[in-house]
């Protein structure tokens, strides 16, 4: 046997299955057990000392009740429902936001690009929690934003943007615009801009060419911007529980209150399986994305 | 090629399809085109031959639209093209780089300014199939552009460019991607859909012998300025100045002072040698002069000939063998370098002169050009 082959292997698979596969499983185990007062706040733990019979008594234990609990009590899928519209409407203004700027970089001069790009990652300069917190003090009624509008006149009294949605929206744009930006960027600098002159020179007008070349030549970056956008989105929690009010449903946030308010690590646990396995759909068609783009350049 | 020789820009009555007149083209400080004026006919297979940054290109990307005149009037048909924009002229280019659309199939590519146009799906279909038989690429008609050769690929951009039937074809270095034994074939071809489409081409490229085989006009360009516009021929037997006659084939050239001798001159050159007998184009006075001589026209032999004016002896100083010529560097007494070619017509025999070989240079009056400097 080629153990230098096997070897090689082996490595990716040993870090999946290290950091990926057993802490799942870990995960989807306390999921179909039941919560405890003790430490740890579940039951059945397995015994091994007890033998085989220890290990039966374990499994028989085990039940689907938690995933029962979950369809029942509607705040659950509610919370899933309006998770991936506060996730699909981000990732659309992402969207809208990032394509722009990212055509602006590639299409601005080339010494100035470098700044450009500085420009889009300085914010990961500083803790993502502070920012967020910053955004408290923009946001809050008698926060810069509301004093802002006030003092050039737009509005009379203070606008209530703290813990709604809208500040949700505004904290999820603001925070993951980057990761739209970079990939679109990655793909529009690569852009051969004679196609944009062919096209022109076949009977485009400029925004022809625009939608006709430049946009489906794009089209992979935009993708990978969405995904990266979409993904963290859906389970964020530290975003919705600073900024959104007690009406704004996101599962990261519900998972996050099961297992500290609560202390109930086996419904929760089944609540991060199930968003797991929402999140595994878009998961892959980004990696066949990524793959796709691969063999594109090669 | 038709027995009435092609040659509109000899007829006064001919209307020339392109006309620049007094077009000049600054970019900053840097002047590309200066006070530019040419005509080209309808039909033509006109080169543009110059060194990078002769300003060709920038010519070419005026016709195509993509800039503009500083100065100057670009008619076409006699109307100036200068407020039309690239996306409604009658113009199409095929680029250096070919420029495919990757997202789209061959076919697709081809079809892509027909939609523009908007026309009829079956008129369409009927046009791409007409270009791709055109092109000898109907098999690929479903491939995209990745998937194909850079051959195939330059026949895709050709095609592309030609469908829309423009007035006028712009081709940007069109074989210069291409392998020398590709490219020598796609010369003809290139020649053969020139004639067989009746569509005005101008192409623009640095290699002389690209220009010189398929074009029916060349014009030599330096620093913004026409040198020389004329027949592939001309350019190569009559060049008008020093510059044109270097840039076009090898050619050996001697600074002298010439003194008339009734038709010919007599050029003093160097002392010690005889004056060299040349023929100029037309009558000169005494002055100043280079004379220009390709090497296949000196011819080098062992022993004295009796019957050239134009004699000098040298030494074989390197001889450059190509298979089918050899050129024998030959040095004379004064140290000058004069270029000699001979072609190898049999096969078995060795090369006639070997390096340090005593030998004879020499030509007749009219194998070279004499040039007022």
């Amino acid at each position: 046997m080629n153990l230098r082959r096997f070897s090689l292997i082996a490595v990716p698979y040993l870090w999946l299955l290290g950091l990926f596969l057993i802490p799942f499983l870990i995960v989807f185990k306390i999921s179909v057990s039941d919560i405890a007062l003790s430490i740890p706040p579940y039951t059945p733990t397995l015994e091994l000392s007890e033998g085989w019979g220890g290990i039966k008594d374990f499994f028989s234990q085990l039940d689907f009740e938690n995933f029962e609990f979950l369809a029942t009590d509607d705040l659950y899928w509610k919370s899933y429902l309006s998770s991936v519209q506060i996730a699909l409407i981000s990732t659309f203004i992402c969207l809208l936001i990032g394509f722009p700027i990212a055509y602006g970089m590639a299409n601005a001069p080339k010494e100035w690009q470098p700044t450009l790009m500085l420009l889009v990652i300085l914010p990961f300069w500083t803790s993502f929690l502070i920012r967020v917190y910053s955004l408290i003090g923009i946001l809050s009624q008698e926060g810069m934003l509301n004093q802002f509008l006030m003092w050039i006149g737009v509005i009379n009294d203070p606008l209530t943007i703290l813990n709604t949605n809208i500040a949700v929206y505004i904290g999820i744009v603001y925070t993951y615009c980057p990761f739209m930006i970079l990939p679109i960027y990655a793909t529009l600098i690569k852009l051969d801009g004679s196609l944009l002159e062919a096209a022109e020179d076949l009977g485009c007008s400029r925004t022809e060419a625009f939608w006709r070349v430049t946009v489906p030549l794009s089209k992979a970056g935009i993708i990978a911007g969405c995904f990266l956008v979409f993904i963290p989105a859906l389970g964020e929690f530290v975003i919705p529980s600073l900024l959104g009010g007690s009406d704004t449903l996101m599962i990261g946030k519900v998972l996050y209150e099961e297992f500290f308010a609560n202390r109930d690590w086996p419904v929760a646990s089944a609540v991060a399986v199930i968003l797991l396995l929402i999140l595994i759909v878009p998961i892959v068609l980004y990696q066949r994305n990524e793959q796709k783009m691969m063999e594109a350049e090669q | 090629m038709p027995e009435t020789a092609f040659e509109p820009w000899n007829d006064p009555d001919a209307k020339p399809l392109i006309q620049f007149r007094n077009v000049t083209k600054q970019f900053g400080d840097f002047t590309a085109i200066d006070d530019l004026s040419i005509d080209i006919f309808e039909r033509e297979f006109f080169a543009l031959l110059g060194p990078s940054g002769c300003g060709k290109t920038t010519m070419m990307r005026m016709l195509a639209g993509f800039e503009t005149p500083s100065a100057g009037m670009i008619l076409l048909d006699g109307q100036d093209i200068s407020p039309i924009p690239a996306n409604k002229r009658s113009v199409n280019m095929m680029f250096q780089s070919y420029a495919l659309f990757p997202h789209l199939s061959v076919y697709d590519n081809i079809a892509f300014g027909l939609k523009r146009d908007k026309l009829p799906k079956d008129k369409i279909d009927a046009r791409v199939k007409e270009m791709l038989r055109l092109v000898q690429i109907e098999k690929f008609a479903q491939r995209k552009p990745e998937q194909i050769s850079g051959g195939q690929r330059q026949r895709v951009a050709l095609a592309r460019a030609l469908a829309k039937a423009p007035k006028l074809l712009l081709l940007d270095e069109p074989l210069s991607a291409l392998d020398k034994k590709l490219r020598q074939d796609t010369q003809f071809e290139l020649m053969d859909i020139q004639e067989k489409t009746g569509t005005t081409f101008v192409v623009v490229t640095h290699d002389q012998e690209e220009a010189m085989t398929v074009a029916s006009r060349v014009a030599v360009m330096d620093h913004g300025k026409l040198k020389q516009v004329d027949t592939p021929e001309r350019i190569y037997e009559a060049p008008n100045s020093t510059y044109v006659a270097d840039f076009i084939g090898d050619v050996n050239i001697i600074e002298g002072h010439a003194t008339a001798e009734g038709d010919t001159v007599s050029i003093a050159w160097a002392e010690g040698q005889p004056p060299i007998i040349g023929t100029p184009s037309k009558p000169m006075g005494d002055c100043k002069v280079s004379f220009a001589i390709r090497p296949e026209k000196v011819a080098i032999a062992a022993e004295k000939p009796q019957d050239r004016r134009n004699l000098v002896q040298g030494k074989v100083l390197d001889i450059a063998y190509l298979g089918n010529l050899s050129t024998y560097h030959v040095q004379l007494v004064n140290g000058t370098v004069i270029k000699a070619q001979a072609s190898n017509t049999r096969r078995r025999a060795s090369l006639p002169f070997t390096w340090g070989d005593e030998v004879w240079l020499s030509w007749t009056d009219t194998a070279g050009v004499v040039l007022e400097s």
